[in-house]
C-alpha cells in the first residue's frame, strides 16, 4: 500500500518506528493510536501553548485545535521531520495565530492575577523537607518574576526561549518546529536570553531577583 | 576574542555547543574579563532559572475534550468511509463555516435590507399606460415657471393639446381655434399667451403623464 511504503520511507528521515506505527495506527482509524498520540503529546504541547499565551482558557482551546489539525492532516504527513517537532510547530503556529486574532480583534480583560492563581492550583508542588520556607517562597517569587519578564519580550524571541530553556528541546528541533536555520535558533535565544536578562534588571535589579 | 563576540557566542557555550578550542577561547577571555564573567554568569542563572520553573499541568477536563475530539473523528472517517474526496469536502465546509459564521448576521441584515427597499420601489415602477378620468391640476401654486404659449383666439372653443415629457415638461402643444388650426403669433407674445405652468412629476399624478393632455375651454375674450 502506498501509505505503508510512504511511512517506511519517512523512518528514514525523521520518523522513528515509534511514531510511524501511531502513524500508521492514525491513518487506519485505530483508536488506540488516537489515546496513545494523546496521552505521550498532550502534556508537552499544553505547556508551550500555556507559555506562549498565559492563559489557561485559551490554552485548552488552542489545545484542541492542535490536535484536531493533527488528526485530520496526518494523512498528509510525510515524514520529513519527527513527529515530534511537527505536532509542536503546529502548536506554535496555532498559539501565535490565537494571540494576533485576539489582538486584532477582541478587547478582552485579562484577569492575569485570577489565569495566573488558577494554574498556580494546577502546579501544586509538593513541599520539599530538605528546603526551608523561606528558600520556597524565595523560589516562588524569582519563578514569578522570570514568567513576568518573560511575558514581556518579543514573542518571536519568547518562543526560542520557551523551547529551549523550559522544554529543553534541542536546536536542531526547534529549528524544525520554527522553519528557521541553526544560526536563526541561536540568534533569537540569544536576543531571548538577553532581553530576558534586561527586563530582569531594570524591573528589579538582577541581583535582588536572583539572590 | 572581543566582549562583543565572546557575548554572541554565550548561548553556545552555556549549551555547550561548541566545539572544545572555541569553548577554551571564551572560558580564557572569561577569566581575563570580569564584565564578560558576569554577564555570562547573570545568563547562566537565568537559564537555570528557567530550566528549574515548573512544569504546567494539563486540566483533566483538556484530556476529556481531547478524547471526545478523537472518538468525534474517528465517527467521522467511518462515516466517510475512506472517501478522500468527502473528506476533503468535509474539511472545506468546516473552515468555509468557520469563515462564514461572523458574518452571518450582518449579511443577512444586508439581504433583508435590500429585499425590503427594492421591493418597496418595484410597486413605483410601472410603465403601463392608461387612461384617468378625473382632473389633472394645471396650476400649482408655488410653481413659479411657466411656459408661454402665444395664441390668437379667433372662436369661443379653443382645444389647445400638449404634450408631454415623462417630467411633465411640455414638449409641443398645438391649438386649435375654431376651424382653424394652431396659430401663434410670436410678436405679441406678450398679450396673447396661455400661462401654463409645468405639469407635476410622475408620482403627483400616480401615473405617467408622458402623454397628451388635450384642454378644450372658452376664452373670455376673442377678435373676431
Amino acid at each position: 500500500m502506498p501509505g505503508n511504503l510512504s511511512i517506511l520511507a519517512s523512518a528514514q528521515n525523521g520518523v522513528s518506528d515509534e511514531d510511524a506505527r501511531i502513524l500508521r495506527g492514525l491513518r487506519s482509524g485505530i483508536e488506540n493510536a488516537y489515546e496513545e498520540l494523546i496521552d505521550r503529546y498532550q502534556g508537552g504541547v499544553y505547556g508551550i501553548v500555556f507559555r506562549l499565551l498565559g492563559n489557561q482558557n485559551d490554552a485548552s482551546d488552542v489545545v484542541q485545535e492542535v490536535f484536531l489539525k493533527v488528526f485530520r492532516s496526518v494523512g498528509s504527513f510525510r515524514g520529513q521531520s519527527s513527529l515530534k517537532t511537527w505536532i509542536y510547530r503546529i502548536a506554535v503556529n496555532e498559539a501565535h495565530n490565537h494571540r494576533r486574532w485576539f489582538s486584532r480583534h477582541c478587547c478582552r480583560e485579562v484577569a492575569v492575577e485570577g489565569q495566573r492563581a488558577d494554574h498556580a492550583d494546577s502546579l501544586k508542588l509538593a513541599a520539599d523537607p530538605g528546603r526551608s520556607p523561606f528558600e520556597q517562597a524565595l523560589e516562588s517569587e524569582n519563578r514569578t518574576l522570570i514568567e513576568q519578564a518573560l511575558d514581556r519580550i518579543n514573542p518571536v524571541f519568547r518562543t526560542a526561549v520557551i523551547l529551549r530553556d523550559i522544554e529543553n528541546l534541542s536546536y536542531e528541533e526547534i529549528a524544525d518546529i520554527l522553519q528557521v536555520s541553526l544560526g536563526t535558533v541561536k540568534s533569537r535565544i540569544l536576543r531571548g536570553r538577553d532581553a530576558l536578562r534586561r527586563e530582569l534588571t531594570l524591573e528589579h535589579g538582577f541581583a535582588e531577583a536572583f539572590i | 576574542m572581543t566582549c562583543f563576540s565572546a557575548k554572541r557566542q554565550s548561548t553556545a557555550f552555556l549549551d555547550m555547543r561548541l566545539r572544545a578550542r572555541e569553548h577554551a577561547r571564551i572560558a580564557a577571555h572569561l577569566y581575563d574579563c570580569a564584565s564578560c564573567a558576569a554577564y555570562f554568569e547573570q545568563v547562566g542563572s537565568l537559564r537555570s532559572g528557567l530550566n528549574a520553573l515548573p512544569g504546567v499541568a494539563t486540566p483533566p477536563r483538556l484530556n476529556t475534550a481531547l478524547r471526545v475530539l478523537a472518538s468525534r473523528e474517528l465517527q467521522a472517517m467511518e462515516e466517510w468511509g475512506g472517501s478522500r474526496w468527502k473528506r476533503t469536502w468535509e474539511r472545506w465546509k468546516f473552515r468555509l463555516r468557520l469563515l462564514i459564521d461572523p458574518l452571518t448576521i450582518p449579511a443577512t441584515g444586508g439581504v433583508l435590507s435590500s429585499l425590503i427597499l427594492f421591493g418597496s420601489l418595484a410597486f413605483a415602477i410601472d410603465n403601463t399606460s392608461q387612461s384617468v378620468d378625473y382632473d389633472v391640476p394645471l396650476i400649482s401654486m408655488n410653481d413659479i415657471t411657466a411656459n408661454l404659449v402665444p395664441v390668437e383666439f379667433r372662436s369661443k372653443e379653443v382645444v389647445l393639446t400638449m404634450s408631454l415629457d415623462g417630467d411633465g415638461h411640455i414638449r409641443d402643444y398645438a391649438v386649435q381655434d375654431g376651424t382653424s388650426s394652431f396659430t401663434g403669433n410670436t410678436t405679441r407674445l406678450q398679450y396673447n399667451n396661455i400661462v401654463l405652468p409645468d405639469f407635476q412629476g410622475i408620482l403627483a399624478f400616480d401615473h405617467p403623464t408622458n402623454s397628451d393632455i388635450s384642454i378644450q375651454f372658452t376664452p373670455l375674450a376673442f377678435r373676431r
